[in-house]
C-alpha cells in the first residue's frame, strides 16, 4: 500500500445488525463475482473484496487518495442491493488503515465470529479471495494483505487452542467417542428411538467413519425410514437387550417414561463384549439410561446435561484462548504496518543502490588495464570484494531510509509535510 | 569418548523429557519438534556410547548394574519412539523419557568397574540373553505405564468434567492396544532370553544353577507373565484390574532384578 492509497473496510455483522438486515445484503455465492466486479469498477477503488456469510457482509477496498471512501461504499450497498440508506446506515461499521488490517486478521482468525474459533470463516474468506482474484479485483497490495491474513489465521490456530474443542452437542458426543475408541472406523452405532438430535449425532459419527448403524424404534415404520437414511439395519424393539451388546455407541432418545437401560444391563453387555468399552449417549428427557450404569467399568454414560456442560466448558476455554489470539493479532498488525511503511522508501533505496553499482562498475573499468594480468579467480575475488564494500558502505544509509519512512508514515504531522 | 557420548545422550533425554511436557500436557504440538528429534538424537548417541564402551572394555556386553541400566534406558527410549511412530502420541514420553534420563544418569558419571568371568566364546549369547530380557522388562514397563494412562483417561471420562478432561492422553483403545501389544512383544523376548540363559548356565555351571533363587524367581516371573497375557487376552481385562495384574508382575520383575544380591552363581550381570 503506498501513501496515495487507503485501506477502507465497511460492513455489518451479527453484532451490529439483526438477521432481517443481514439477509437483505447477503450475496449468494453465484453472484459474488458480479458484485465484486461492480465494486471495483466504482471510481477511486483500485482493489476490492466482498465477504458475504450468514453472519456478515463486508467490503474491503483499497482506494485512491481523495476518493470519497466510506461514503462511496455505502452508496454501492444502497445501489447494488436497492435498500434505503436509513435501513442500513445505523448498522454499518467502518475501519481504516491499521484498524481495517486488525479487523481482517480477527475475522480470518475467527475471533469476530458468533462462535469464536469456528473453522468455517477462514474458508469463506479464502473463497471470497479466490473470486476477487478471478475477476481481477485483487492483484497488488490487497493481495499481499490477504495472504498475510491467511498466515496469521493459521498461526492463531496452531499457537492457541482456540479451535481445538467442540462446542455443539453433536460434536461433543463425537469428540467423547473418539476419546474412547480413537478412530470410529468400523464402529457400530445403535440408535434407540428416533429424535432429531440423535439423528444429528449419528450423522456426525458416520462422518467420522462409523459404518454399522442399528436402529430400534417402537414404531417400526419410523425405524425403517431412519435405517434407510443411514443404510442401517432395523432391530425389532423387543430384541433391544439381545442386540445392544453389538454396539460400541448407543444413542437413546425414546419418549419412554422409565429407564430402558439399568446398571445390570451395562454389566451384562460388558461381559458379553469381553469388557470392550461402550458409550451411551442419552439424549432423552426423561432419561433412558440409568446414570448408575456409568459406575460399571467400561461403560460411559453421558446424558444431555453432561454433554451441555462439556460444550459450555469448551466454550469458556475458547474465550480464554481468544485473549492469547488477540495478542498474536496485535503483534502481526504491527509487523504488517511496519513492512508497509518501509515500502515508501523503496524508490530511494533502489536509486541509491543503482548509483553505487554504477560507481563501482566505473571504477573497475578505470582500473581494467591494471587488472588485466589477474586470473579469472582473482578477478572474481576483486568483483566480490568491491560488491561487499559497496553493500557495507550503503547499509547505514539504507537502514536510516527505512526507519525514516516508517516514522514519517506513523506520524501524521510528518505525513502532511 | 564413550562417556562423553553417554553424557550427551543423557542431556538429550533430559531435553526431550522437558519438551514432551508442554507437547503432551498443554497440547502444544510445536514442542514435539524438540522432543522427538532430541529423543532420536539421544538414542543414537546412547547407542554409539554403549557400543564404544563395551568395545573398549573388551567384553562387549553390559557387566554391571549401571551398564545394564543404561541399556534398559536405551530400550525404553526406543520403545517410546516406536510407540510415537505407530500411534502418533507422545503421552507415554511424560513417564518414559524421564526414566531413560535417570537410568542413563548414573552410568554417565560412574562407569562400571566389574570384570567378566565368562569366556569370550559365550559373549554373543550372553549379550543376547541380557538384551532380550531387558527388552521384555522394557515392554512390561511400557505396558504398565500404558495401563496407568488408560486408567487416568477412564477416570477422566467418567468424571464428566470437561475442565478435568485428560485431553493430553491418547484414546482408551489406543492405550489398551499399546499395553497389550507391548506384553505380546515382551513374551517371546523373555522366553528366548531365559532359554539362552539356561543353555549357557547348563554348559558352564551345570544343573546346580537351576536351584539358584534368582533363576527360580526368573521362571516364576515367566509363568506370571504368561498368566497375565492369558487373562488379558481372554477376559479383555482393562483399567484398574489390568493395572493390578501388570503391577504384580512388575513387582516380580523387580524381585528378579534385585535377587542378584542373593544369587551365588548369577553374579556377572543383573538380569
Amino acid at each position: 500500500m503506498s501513501r496515495n492509497q487507503h485501506l477502507v473496510l465497511i460492513g455489518i455483522n451479527h453484532t451490529t445488525a439483526p438477521v432481517e438486515v443481514r439477509e437483505r445484503l447477503a450475496i449468494p455465492s453465484g453472484r459474488l463475482a458480479d458484485a465484486t466486479r461492480t465494486l471495483v469498477h466504482r471510481p477511486g477503488i483500485r482493489e476490492g473484496l466482498i465477504l458475504s456469510t450468514c453472519n456478515r457482509v463486508e467490503l474491503l477496498t483499497l482506494q485512491e487518495e481523495g476518493s470519497s471512501s466510506g461514503g462511496d461504499l455505502l452508496g454501492f450497498l444502497h445501489e447494488y442491493f436497492a435498500v434505503s440508506p436509513s435501513a442500513i446506515t445505523p448498522h454499518i461499521y467502518e475501519y481504516r488503515e491499521g484498524e481495517a488490517v486488525r479487523h481482517l486478521f480477527r475475522v480470518a482468525s475467527s475471533l469476530d465470529s458468533m462462535v469464536v474459533g469456528e473453522p468455517q470463516i477462514l474458508g469463506q474468506v479464502k473463497e471470497s479471495y479466490t473470486v476477487a482474484r478471478e475477476v481481477g479485483a485483487v492483484n497488488g497490495s490487497l493481495d499481499s494483505l490477504l495472504q498475510r491474513a491467511f498466515t496469521v489465521a493459521k498461526k492463531v490456530r496452531s499457537e492457541t487452542q482456540i479451535g481445538s474443542s467442540s462446542v455443539s452437542i453433536a460434536s461433543v458426543a463425537v469428540d467423547l467417542a473418539r476419546k474412547i475408541f480413537g478412530s470410529l472406523e468400523r464402529k457400530t452405532v445403535f440408535l434407540v428411538g428416533a429424535g432429531k438430535m440423535s439423528e444429528l449425532a449419528a450423522r456426525h459419527l458416520i462422518q467420522q467413519g462409523a459404518t454399522n448403524i442399528l436402529v430400534a424404534n417402537r414404531t417400526l415404520e419410523r425405524a425403517e425410514k431412519i435405517a434407510a437414511q443411514f443404510r442401517g439395519q432395523v432391530i425389532p424393539f423387543e430384541d433391544l437387550y439381545d442386540q445392544a451388546a453389538r454396539a460400541d455407541i448407543v444413542i437413546t432418545s425414546t419418549g419412554a417414561p422409565q429407564k430402558l437401560f439399568g446398571r445390570s444391563h451395562g454389566q451384562h453387555f460388558l461381559q458379553s463384549r469381553r469388557n470392550r468399552p461402550m458409550f451411551f449417549i442419552d439424549i432423552a428427557v426423561p432419561r433412558d439410561v440409568d446414570p448408575r450404569m456409568n459406575e460399571v467399568e467400561g461403560c460411559f454414560v453421558y446424558d444431555i446435561d453432561d454433554l451441555q456442560q462439556v460444550a459450555a466448558a469448551h466454550l469458556s476455554n475458547r474465550s480464554r484462548e481468544a485473549a492469547a489470539a488477540e495478542t498474536i493479532i496485535s503483534r502481526e498488525v504491527d509487523k504488517y504496518q511496519q513492512r508497509v511503511q518501509s515500502r515508501g522508501a523503496v524508490p530511494a533505496i533502489v536509486a541509491l543502490q543503482q548509483n553505487a553499482e554504477a560507481i563501482r562498475e566505473a571504477e573497475l573499468a578505470r582500473s581494467a588495464k591494471r587488472l588485466v594480468s589477474l586470473t579469472p579467480e582473482q578477478r572474481e575475488a576483486v568483483e566480490s570484494l568491491t560488491r561487499s564494500l559497496t553493500a557495507k558502505l550503503l547499509h547505514p544509509q539504507l537502514t536510516a531510509l527505512r526507519a525514516a519512512a516508517q516514522s514519517s508514515e506513523a506520524s501524521p504531522t510528518n505525513d502532511s509535510e | 569418548m564413550s562417556l562423553l557420548w553417554l553424557r550427551v545422550a543423557v542431556l538429550l533425554y533430559g531435553v526431550a523429557a522437558l519438551a514432551v511436557l508442554p507437547a503432551a500436557l498443554y497440547d502444544r504440538p510445536r514442542w514435539n519438534k524438540v522432543a522427538i528429534p532430541a529423543a532420536v538424537a539421544g538414542l543414537l548417541f546412547h547407542f554409539v556410547s554403549l557400543a564404544e564402551m563395551l568395545n573398549a572394555a573388551h567384553h562387549r556386553l553390559p557387566v554391571d548394574t549401571n551398564e545394564t541400566q543404561a541399556l534398559l534406558g536405551l530400550l525404553l527410549a526406543a520403545a517410546f519412539l516406536i510407540v510415537y511412530w505407530r500411534y502418533r502420541t507422545v503421552s507415554l514420553g511424560v513417564f518414559v523419557l524421564p526414566i531413560s534420563f535417570l537410568l542413563g544418569l548414573v552410568p554417565a558419571f560412574r562407569p562400571g568397574q566389574e570384570s567378566l568371568p565368562f569366556s569370550q566364546f559365550h559373549t554373543g549369547w550372553i549379550f543376547l540373553h541380557i538384551a532380550l530380557l531387558l527388552a521384555a522388562y522394557a515392554a512390561l514397563l511400557l505396558s504398565l505405564l500404558a495401563s496407568v494412562l488408560y486408567l487416568i483417561q477412564e477416570r477422566s471420562l467418567k468424571s464428566k468434567h470437561a475442565s478435568r478432561n485428560a485431553s493430553w492422553l491418547p484414546p482408551l483403545e489406543t492405550t489398551d492396544q499399546i499395553a497389550l501389544r507391548s506384553l505380546l512383544f515382551g513374551l517371546p523376548c523373555m522366553t528366548a532370553g531365559l532359554l539362552i540363559g539356561s543353555l549357557i548356565a547348563q554348559q558352564t555351571i551345570g544343573p546346580s544353577y537351576f536351584l539358584d533363587p534368582k533363576v527360580l524367581l526368573s521362571f516364576a516371573m515367566w509363568v506370571a507373565y504368561v498368566v497375565m497375557i492369558y487373562i488379558r487376552r481372554h477376559s479383555g481385562l482393562r483399567g484398574r484390574r489390568a493395572i493390578y495384574l501388570s503391577g504384580f508382575v512388575f513387582l516380580v520383575v523387580l524381585a528378579v532384578w534385585s535377587a542378584n544380591e542373593f544369587s551365588a552363581v548369577h553374579r556377572f550381570t543383573t538380569p
